[in-house]
């Protein structure tokens, strides 16, 4: 052979076989690339050999959750999947996964708070005496009313009477945030769609609450739990725009500018101004800032209950509002001086107050109508009922909200201007009714609802 | 010594009946103490047939002699009060005399129905009498969070209310089965 000719031979040959190798290189990546999604975790430190199966078995079978308790403080004390999901056998909620067949292992998919509680006892205390645990899913496992609005009117009974209504507004609405009663089928697991749920969730152990809520699985991260994010899910939309009113009040002003530079991980009761310029929902209503010790009892710092019909001075189960407002002061003297502070209390008991004044105006109307027989026996049919329930449920507690938390917008447009459209309208149909004896014959109503 | 014989002399009777009296009185507290010690232990408490399955789930439990070969805690160490002897004392009549008389009169212990009042059965006193350091050098990461709370007294958590299988295993899972088994035998499963 020719030099002319080797030389073309063994140029072919390196290209080929560079072609391949970068195919190879590619496909390599590739697999790379896969294989990050499905690392194999090997862990011998610190596990049982049972827990060390979990992590290792479920690396490959559901990476996203190992991947998850991977970055979690959790991981790094040695609480693995075991620690919480392994249960005894005779609980009731015990099964088995393809991986524990046939050995004296059970666990369950549902973590209860009891189980939470065996390494953070005070914090699940804390939490189980507060409007986030029992009183949650309290109107989705214990109130009729709230059945009927869950299955006769939204699970659309009333369409086809006689036949059961849907559960699907129960599951994706009211139970994604109130939580209900977990269900379980012969084989322990839940069924009827009632888990997971929400802050209120029932467990078949006794427990009641949902950790998971706001530090989500599997990192249960103290950083995303301080976020206001953690509490936007539910605490947001038409009847109660709490994130809303957080984000336009100058302390989400603060928070949207500079919250990426805060420091969000500082230990518990250490987490201080400094690390951050303006408070987070979590700084107020939970935070150990200042004197103050850390809660998980949200409603250990409120004096006023603004979320049903009539407000209230908290007491009871619903906290202690003469202690709530103290604690509150001690935590916005952390940045504010007490004019500030006594001036802005000032303000929002003076917004209850109107609001009160209203509400109390449309129950003399409501309890004389009913008296004279002048209410239809379905509320939703009674143009009357339907604003008298978006005065307190919605508008009137946007305007609470609103004047609690600084959100202006909230307190006067969403609020008090609208109020006063709502009333007006029921005075009319109250008076309509009045003097003709009788109900007006179609509904003038359903102006009033969100916004 | 002429005072001392005389006064014994003159008080014979009384100082008779002291020596005799503290001699009984020895006698008396070391068969007590023997008895006390005789009756708090699997052997004694197994005399019943009814506490049968809470003698064989002790002995495979943490604390039984089926764990480690030794016997690491029984039956009073955990169900008495260990605050003070006179309480201990008292508590041990009053169970005592409150088993044997269930006993004749043919009652059950409340097996699974009173499993939850688990508390009421077992003294914190007893544990603490052995587990003096709850947050001591080698403790499990885990555990720190929960041991420093309740030795800080910020719950009201106790140690039962977590340990709840220490003394019995998976007590109420034994129960259950032999629930079940007794259905079965009786013909209740068809």
């Amino acid at each position: 052979m020719k030099t002319r000719q080797w030389f073309t031979l063994c140029a072919a040959v390196a290209l080929i076989s560079g072609g391949a190798r970068e195919l190879m290189a590619q496909e390599a990546e590739v697999v790379e690339l896969a294989l990050a999604g499905t690392r194999e975790l090997v862990v011998k430190r610190g596990h049982t050999p049972e827990a060390a199966k979990c992590v290792e078995c479920h690396s490959k079978v559901t990476p996203g959750v190992v991947e998850g308790w991977r970055d979690s403080r959790m991981a790094h004390v040695g609480v693995s999947c075991f620690d919480c999901h392994a249960v005894k056998k005779s609980s009731p909620m015990a099964s088995q996964c393809t991986g524990v067949k046939g050995t004296e292992t059970f666990i369950s998919p549902m973590v209860s708070p009891k189980t939470c509680a065996r390494c953070h006892p005070s914090e699940v205390e804390e939490f189980s005496k507060s409007g986030h645990a029992r009183l949650a899913s309290a109107p989705v496992v214990e109130k009729e009313k709230f059945q009927t609005l869950m299955y006769k009117l939204e699970g659309g009974e009333f369409m086809h009477p006689g036949k059961p209504g849907s559960t699907a507004s129960r599951s994706t609405g009211c139970q994604q945030c109130h939580g209900t009663e977990t269900e379980l089928g012969p084989d322990n697991k839940p069924i009827n769609d009632t888990w997971p749920g929400g802050v209120g969730q029932r467990y078949p152990d006794g427990g009641v609450g949902n950790c998971t809520v706001c530090h989500t699985r599997h990192m249960f991260s103290i950083a995303e739990a301080r976020k206001p994010e953690a509490c936007a899910s539910c605490h947001l939309g038409p009847d109660h725009p709490d994130i809303e009113v957080y984000l336009s009040s100058k302390h989400g002003q603060v928070f949207l500018t500079h919250g990426e530079d805060w420091k969000w991980d500082s230990p518990p009761d250490a987490w201080e101004p400094g690390d951050y310029k303006a408070p987070t929902c979590a700084t107020c209503h939970m935070s150990g800032i200042g004197e103050l010790k850390t809660t998980h009892n949200v409603n250990e710092r409120l004096h006023w209950d603004l979320v049903h019909a009539k407000s209230v001075v908290r007491s009871g189960e619903r906290g202690d509002g003469e202690a709530g407002r103290e604690l509150m002061k001690k935590v916005c003297k952390n940045c504010h001086g007490p004019t500030h502070t006594g001036s802005f209390m000032g303000q929002l008991d003076k917004a209850v107050d109107l609001y009160n004044e209203y509400y109390d105006g449309a129950e003399k109307m409501r309890i004389e109508l009913a008296e004279k027989g002048l209410l239809k026996e379905d509320r939703w049919k009674d143009g009357f009922m339907e604003l008298h329930y978006y005065l307190w449920h919605h508008t009137g507690r946007r305007a609470r909200h609103g004047a609690a938390m600084n959100g202006p917008d909230y307190a006067h447009w969403h609020g008090f201007f609208q109020i006063f459209q709502v009333y007006k309208d029921m005075e009319e149909i109250y008076k309509y009714r009045l003097k003709h004896g009788k109900i007006e014959e179609l509904s003038t109503v359903m102006n009033s609802g969100p916004e | 010594m002429r005072f001392l014989f005389k006064s014994i002399r003159k008080h014979g009777a009384v100082i008779t009946s002291f020596v005799i009296g503290g001699f009984a009185a020895t006698v008396l507290s070391v068969v007590a103490a023997v008895l006390v010690e005789e009756t708090g232990d699997d052997e004694f408490c197994g005399i019943c047939h009814e506490m049968d399955v809470y003698c064989e789930t002790w002995v495979t439990s943490s604390h039984g002699t089926g764990n480690k070969g030794i016997e690491v805690a029984n039956c009073v160490d955990c169900h008495l009060p260990h605050t003070d002897p006179v309480r201990y004392i008292l508590f041990k009549a009053k169970k005592g005399i409150h088993d044997t008389s269930a006993h004749i009169r043919g009652h059950m212990p409340g097996g699974i129905s009173r499993l939850e009042a688990r508390e009421e059965y077992t003294f914190e006193s007893g544990c603490l009498k052995c587990h003096k350091e709850l947050v001591a050098p080698g403790i499990s990461l885990k555990a720190i969070n929960a041991h420093r709370d309740y030795k800080n007294g910020e719950t009201t958590k106790t140690c039962i209310t977590c340990h709840t299988d220490v003394g019995h295993g998976d007590l109420k899972a034994v129960l259950m089965e032999q629930a079940d088994a007794q259905e079965t035998h009786s013909g209740g499963k068809g």
